[in-house]
Parts: structure tokens; C-alpha cells; sequence
């Protein structure tokens, strides 16, 4: 296993630890942006170059904007770090959980993985898997799928807007 | 288990975690399942790139909208609560009344 791919993984790890040691909403996007980033280079290492770009697309342009986005409505004055007292007690207590489950996973196990083994390491990177043609797919074979996904996202459309009208005929309208 | 196995289960693990133990913001609890669809779409993918199938490598882009759906829905009840409650504490919503 490639040092890169050790790095980026630990990336994705440690990212997700930053989220949920609960510190302000700020931070914890900032960790999701670090989760969805090594987590599209843990997808390229793997040859899956496509899936990588797809995720990077849609998660980082069009999710994380809309938390960025939300976070201002989560303002405060005074926001918590990762240097803070709490986060930093909860992030702790996380990594010593973790270290704990990667001793007894892999600490009597030798970590080089060789070459063609259980998703191990770069390879030669030049070669076109065949994921790209398989999301083609979607448009043949699999168009119930993107009809029910289509027909989901314009029912999150409509839920939206229910949720978010105003002048007390929305959903939760308690005052 | 592998490291790439391990990295996304406790990915999900922590996402979980997150989610249930002492959040203060409603956005917070918002990224916590958005990084467990992550690690859901990571492991998805992972899974297609293992076994060579093109054919899965539907999954996870189907699984990407739905946590699309799933994200805007809970944006959503993020403004709705902003707007009645005027946070997103969490202990604003054990308020019966405003």
C-alpha cells in the first residue's frame, strides 16, 4: 500500500473525526470539505477515475455550497473550534477509540499488501476501467432508476418548498 | 479487513457517533449524516471498483441523489426552524411554544 493512499485515508478518517467532535458548524463543513477531498483521491487511486470526478462535482460544488451557504444561518458570535476545550476532549477520546479498533484489526498483520490483492495500492493508472461505461448504463438499462431518482428530487422540490413558506401556511408554522 | 475497509466503516462509524452524542446545532447533526452518505457512496464505489462490475456503478450515483434529496429535505427543516424558532440550537426544539 502506497504511502499517498495511507495519507489520504487517514485524511478521510481524521476529516470525519473534525465533523464529529462537534465544533462549530463552521469547522465541521471545513472537515467535510477535507472528508469529500481525500475521499475523491482515495476513489482516483483506485482507478476509479470517474466515480472520483463525479463525486468531486456534485459534492463539493453543489452540497458544500448550500452548507456554506446554511452556516450563516447558524451563526454565532463566539465559535468553537478544534482547539477548544470540549471538541478537543471529544476528537481525543475519538482517536484513541479508533487507535484502538485499527491495534486490533491490523496489529498482528503485515500492512504490504501485494500486487492484485483486496483492493491494494495504484497499479498502473493509464488503464480505463469499465465504471465509466457502467454509469452509461444508467440511461439504457437502468432508466427506471433515474426516472425514480428524477421523480425523488422533484418530490424534495415540492417538500422545499412546503417546508420553507411563509405567511403561516408552511409546515411548521408554530408562531 | 483491508485499510480502505477500514477507513470507511469507521468513517461511518464516527458519522454515526457524531450524530447521536451531544450536538449543539441542528447543521452539525446535517453534516454528520452527510458524512455517513459520503462513506456510503465511498464504500459503493470501492465495491464497484473490486469486484470490476460496470454494471453496479449505477449505485452510487443513484445513492448521490437521494442524499441530495435527503440533504435539501434537512436544509429545509433547518431554515423552517431558523425562522420559527430563531436558531438552530438544538434545545430550542424542546420548547413546546415560542
Amino acid at each position: 500500500m502506497s504511502y499517498t493512499m495511507a495519507l489520504l485515508l487517514m485524511g478521510m478518517v481524521g476529516g470525519l473525526v473534525g465533523v464529529a467532535s462537534n465544533p462549530s458548524p463552521y469547522f465541521g463543513a471545513l472537515g467535510l470539505v477535507l472528508v469529500s477531498g481525500t475521499g475523491c483521491g482515495v476513489l482516483a487511486g483506485y482507478h476509479g477515475g470517474f466515480l472520483s470526478l463525479v463525486l468531486f462535482l456534485i459534492y463539493l460544488g453543489g452540497m458544500l455550497v448550500v452548507f456554506a451557504y446554511s452556516a450563516a444561518l447558524a451563526a454565532e458570535p463566539f465559535p468553537e473550534g478544534w482547539l477548544s476545550w470540549t471538541v478537543a476532549m471529544t476528537a481525543s477520546s475519538y482517536l484513541v477509540g479508533l487507535s484502538i479498533c485499527w491495534w486490533g484489526f491490523f496489529g498482528h498483520t503485515d500492512l504490504r499488501l501485494g500486487e492484485g490483492q483486496v483492493m491494494g495500492g495504484w497499479g498502473d493508472s493509464s488503464q480505463l476501467r469499465g465504471e465509466t461505461g457502467g454509469v452509461g448504463h444508467m440511461y439504457s438499462s437502468g432508466g427506471g432508476g433515474v426516472v425514480t431518482c428524477a421523480g425523488g428530487l422533484l418530490l424534495t422540490l415540492f417538500v422545499v418548498l412546503e417546508l420553507t413558506r411563509g405567511l403561516a401556511r408552511g409546515t411548521i408554522r408554530s408562531v | 479487513m483491508t485499510p480502505a475497509h477500514f477507513a470507511f466503516s469507521s468513517t461511518f462509524t464516527l458519522g454515526l457517533m457524531g450524530l447521536t452524542f451531544h450536538r449543539t446545532h441542528l447543521l452539525s447533526a446535517l453534516l454528520c449524516l452527510e458524512g455517513m452518505m459520503l462513506s456510503l457512496f465511498i464504500a459503493f464505489a470501492l465495491w464497484t471498483l473490486q469486484l470490476n462490475s460496470s454494471s453496479f456503478s449505477i449505485a452510487p450515483m443513484i445513492l448521490l441523489a437521494f442524499s441530495a434529496c435527503e440533504a435539501s429535505a434537512g436544509l429545509g427543516l433547518l431554515v423552517a426552524t431558523a425562522r420559527t424558532h430563531g436558531s438552530d440550537r438544538m434545545q430550542n426544539l424542546n420548547l413546546l411554544q415560542c
